[in-house]
């Protein structure tokens, strides 16, 4: 198992944080977006990124690179804001976010701006085609692994399930999800809507191999994810359990700001907020 | 009438898709406990390591095609018509339309071929939600020739194809001389008085049904219209400037298949009048498939009465 040292998990809380100002740029652009699952979501498509994955900003459709699915396409604040600070892109376009014909939709488009894999946003695709690729880069001879990234609400979908047996029956153990277990969905905690629990045994029982984490803590995070496959000839997953809107104090946990239409004061508190973590990091 | 060989529209589509495959070695198929009734056996005996079984999962399917197509693989898909189109068709649009994936989708045992099995198993809107996705192509061969010409340019073409085919056997209407290329009709008689445009499980009843028209002294242009997105518009246009009146033929609603693809061509660019044949806005019923085509007219000698009446001779 990998072993992250103390450095470099302050660096990679230094490279979160500039993830989340980079997901308020965005939101300072529209005035709008889905932040809380992008937040909660944030710490580990960093992580992703920043030490687990391999990838090449400079060439992004390199066939032996990892892959990363955001079946919750809805997150894509975190995504964008990620590819942007490895360098994908430009981080002026940013500021277009929610413009007219934005490079950056409100839910991604691989051919609008490299580095995306997936047209998601219609929830319960996302884990089908990851599958599809980690069949296929193993047809290839490829050690590429597929890192895959779903919302707990989505579980409800149908699809998920489909694509969880047989991600399973064809042993694709280079595979790796992580549920961003913030608990809320739109109508409000995800078990009260519809429950998914036993979460853990639901999905050993399709045949996957389960570990649980706090989303949130960069050590888990890399540790866990970069010891994969957990079990030989299994599809790995991760319960990572988060908060939603993870960073901003007035909106944290709570179900309103699913989609966060964002008043002037909220953005000031907003930038109070990640200069307060800022400072935290500063001290170590 | 000549005499006409009948062959098995899904073991030839299985015929071509071993060839395909050795052609082309990033082929590989999928199925969804369908890989038998759709003519894969030959290929899973010829490359066991290209064949994928997911069980009945049709929306995972489509879902896993996209992926592999991601990695350079060609996936061809098929299972029962309305399982891979009206079932998924969220997927379809996204997975594959949407993300432009380089996937053929088989859906056999389409239109009302299945027809003791009821509405279900009948498929009678695929090609008008298909056709819907931009950048999807939609192809209903109309003979054992044409369909083993489809799957070779289908491989070759680029992006995501559905190709419909039926099951019981068809007559072999053309020789290997034949020409199908993606989006162009083809002319298979000429003649003045009318156009019929053709396609699919039902094209030989209307190629049997202009022979009739024509010993009856009405002159028919007979064109088969195989590929309906991107139609031919071209060829749309000059049949009726040159012949005045359309009448398609398919095993279709209606609402939506080649018949309003044609309209709509029409409509915008030369208004004509024309007779759709097909199916009307109902569930169809359910018995032996030759009576339930007569059901809704499409014997060669309906479609030649119906024909008549509108040409007026
Ligand atoms: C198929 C589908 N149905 C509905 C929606 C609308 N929608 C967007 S986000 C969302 C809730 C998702 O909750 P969850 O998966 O828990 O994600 P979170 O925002 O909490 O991270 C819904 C219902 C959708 N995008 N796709
Ligand atoms: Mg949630």
């Amino acid at each position: 198992m990998y072993k992250l040292t103390n450095e470099e998990v302050l660096e990679l809380e230094k490279e979160a944080l500039q993830v989340r100002r980079n997901v308020l740029r965005m939101i300072k652009a529209s005035k709008a977006g889905h932040a809380g699952g992008a937040l909660s979501s944030a710490d580990i498509i960093t992580a992703l990124y920043f030490k687990i994955m391999r990838v090449d900003p400079k060439n992004p459709k390199w066939p032996q690179r990892d892959r990363f699915v955001l079946s919750a396409g809805h997150k894509c604040l975190a995504l964008y804001a990620v590819l942007a600070e490895k360098g994908f892109f430009e981080k002026e376009i940013l500021d277009t976010y929610g413009k007219l014909k934005s490079r950056l939709p409100g839910h991604p488009d691989m051919y609008k701006i490299p580095g995306v894999e997936t047209n998601t946003g219609a929830l319960g695709h996302g884990l089908s085609i990851a599958g599809g690729m980690a069949l296929g880069v193993r047809m290839d001879g490829y050690d590429s692994k597929v890192y895959v990234v779903m919302g707990d609400g989505e579980l409800a979908e149908g699809s998920n399930w489909e694509a969880a047996a047989a991600c399973s029956h064809h042993k694709l153990d280079n595979i790796l999800v992580f549920v961003d277990r913030n608990r809320l969905q739109i109508s409000g905690p995800t078990v009260k809507v519809m429950s998914y629990e036993p979460l853990r045994a639901r999905w050993e029982a399709f045949g996957w191999s389960v570990r649980e984490i706090d989303g949130h803590n960069m050590r888990e995070i890399v540790d866990n994810a970069t010891d994969i496959p957990f079990e030989k000839g299994k599809p790995s997953l991760i319960i990572a359990n988060t908060i939603k809107s993870k960073g901003l104090s007035f909106a944290e946990d709570k179900v309103n700001y699913h989609y966060w239409k964002a008043t002037p004061e909220e953005i000031e508190q907003a930038e109070k907020d990640l200069n307060e973590i800022e400072r935290r990091l500063a001290n170590g | 009438m000549a005499e006409y060989e009948y062959k098995d529209p899904r073991k030839t589509f299985g015929e071509a898709l071993v060839e395909v495959g050795e052609k082309y070695p990033e082929i590989v198929a999928l199925s969804a406990d369908s890989s038998k009734g759709s003519g894969m056996a030959p290929f899973h005996e010829k490359f066991p390591d290209r064949h994928f079984e997911f069980g009945i999962m049709e929306q995972g399917v489509i879902g896993f095609a996209s992926g592999l197509a991601t990695t350079g693989k060609i996936p061809f898909v098929a299972a029962i018509a309305p399982f891979v189109t009206a079932r998924p068709f969220e997927m379809f649009r996204n997975d594959l339309g949407y993300m432009r994936q380089n996937v053929k989708v088989v859906g056999r045992c389409a239109g009302i071929t299945y027809s003791d099995l009821g509405p279900t198993h009948h498929s009678l809107e695929d090609v008008a939600i298909i056709r819907t996705i931009p950048g999807v192509v939609v192809i209903s061969p109309g003979d054992p020739v044409e369909i083993k010409k489809v799957v070779h340019a289908i491989a070759e073409h680029k992006g995501p194809v559905y190709v419909k085919i039926g099951s019981p056997k068809m007559p072999v209407l053309f020789d290997e001389n034949y020409k199908f290329e993606i989006g162009k009709g083809v002319v298979v008689k000429d003649g003045t008085d009318v156009t019929i445009m053709g396609i699919g499980t039902v094209f030989h009843k209307a190629y049997f049904a202009a022979e009739i028209l024509e010993n009856k002294g009405i002159s028919v242009r007979l064109v088969n219209m195989a590929t309906v997105k991107p139609i031919d518009k071209e060829l749309i246009v000059k049949c009726a400037k040159e012949t005045g009146k359309i009448v398609t033929v398919e095993e279709h609603y209606l609402i939506g298949g080649l018949g309003s693809a044609v309209a709509e061509v029409l409509a915008r660019e030369h208004p004509t009048p024309m007779k759709m044949i097909g199916i009307d806005d109902q569930f169809a019923s359910n018995g032996p498939y030759e009576e339930l085509l007569g059901l809704y007219g499409l014997q060669s000698d309906q479609i030649a009465d119906t024909v008549q009446k509108f040409v007026g001779k």
